[in-house]
């Protein structure tokens, strides 16, 4: 005798059951960056030390804003059954967020080399915290899109086969919007 | 995303970018020459605006509508019992 098969089994109901629980996972990780966000007022108020290198900022907010555009395309192209397409994207977009992290790297060589960003200064403390859990979701992003690529690379796509690359595209776009707010957050407020 | 030509949809990720390339690139401007609650003030409206255009257009946040409804159609239709 087969168990009882509900109506959540078919395939419809299983994307909509994956794209809810996901949803609910990114707005709960949401709350976890509002409140690292907020804490950087209380800790150091509005300002910026001049120690911080706007251009790196810069270059790293066009880098991840890049990543999110080959991610969605990649997005697109299982969906819409583009093999090459959807390949090629996540391979851009792995390429693009091992730069980004290579560059905070050198962010945080930087911010060692002055004594007002240290780790145990109260800025110092902000900046390595807040870049410290968005790279964390940035490599499990990039652990996400190498499985992701290994497993679809040759297997079905196409609509009703794409929860895999979609799901970690949701995640890619959750670090994308992380950083929207923590680029100004971090780089730009100086009242 | 399903009713949208692939052309359409890379037409919108094209669209998106450079909005958002744009909106940085402001930022970064007002960031440099307004100072107070003002920046504070225009730094957070461009960051909403960035976000918004991510969830919208990359993220596709309309899709949970369609989702919370297929769920509750789950709930509502009994399920079929298979022998």
């Amino acid at each position: 005798m087969t168990a009882h098969v509900s109506n959540a089994t078919n395939k419809l109901q299983e994307l909509a059951l994956n794209r809810f629980g996901l949803w609910l996972f990114l707005v709960s990780d949401v709350s976890f960056f509002v409140a690292l966000l907020s804490s950087r007022f209380f800790v150091y108020g509005g300002a910026t030390p001049e120690e911080i290198n706007q251009y790196l900022g810069l270059g790293l907010t066009i880098l991840l804003l890049l990543s999110s555009l080959t991610a969605y395309r990649a997005e697109v192209g299982a969906e819409r059954n583009n093999r090459t397409m959807m390949n090629r994207n996540l391979l851009l977009t792995i390429l693009m967020g091992t730069l980004f992290i290579v560059g905070v790297g050198f962010e945080w060589k930087i911010a060692l080399s002055h004594e007002v960003t240290w780790p145990s200064k109260p800025y110092g403390t902000i900046l390595f915290t807040l870049t410290g859990v968005h790279a964390t979701h940035v490599v499990t992003g990039l652990i996400a899109f190498t499985v992701v690529f290994f497993k679809k690379r040759k297997a079905d796509i196409g609509e009703g086969n794409s929860w895999a690359v979609e799901g970690a595209v949701k995640w890619w776009h959750l670090v994308d919007l992380a950083w929207v707010f923590i680029y100004p957050t971090l780089y730009l407020v100086n009242s | 995303m399903s009713t949208q030509s692939i052309g359409q949809l890379l037409r919108v990720g094209w669209v998106v970018i450079i909005a958002l390339f744009i909106l940085t690139i402001i930022e970064f401007v007002a960031a440099i020459g307004l100072s107070g609650i003002l920046q504070l003030a225009v730094l957070s409206i461009l960051a909403v605006i960035k976000g918004t255009l991510i969830v919208q257009y990359f993220m596709h946040v309309g899709q949970i509508r369609k989702s919370i409804t297929d769920l509750w159609w789950g709930i509502l239709v009994p399920s079929e019992v298979e022998e």
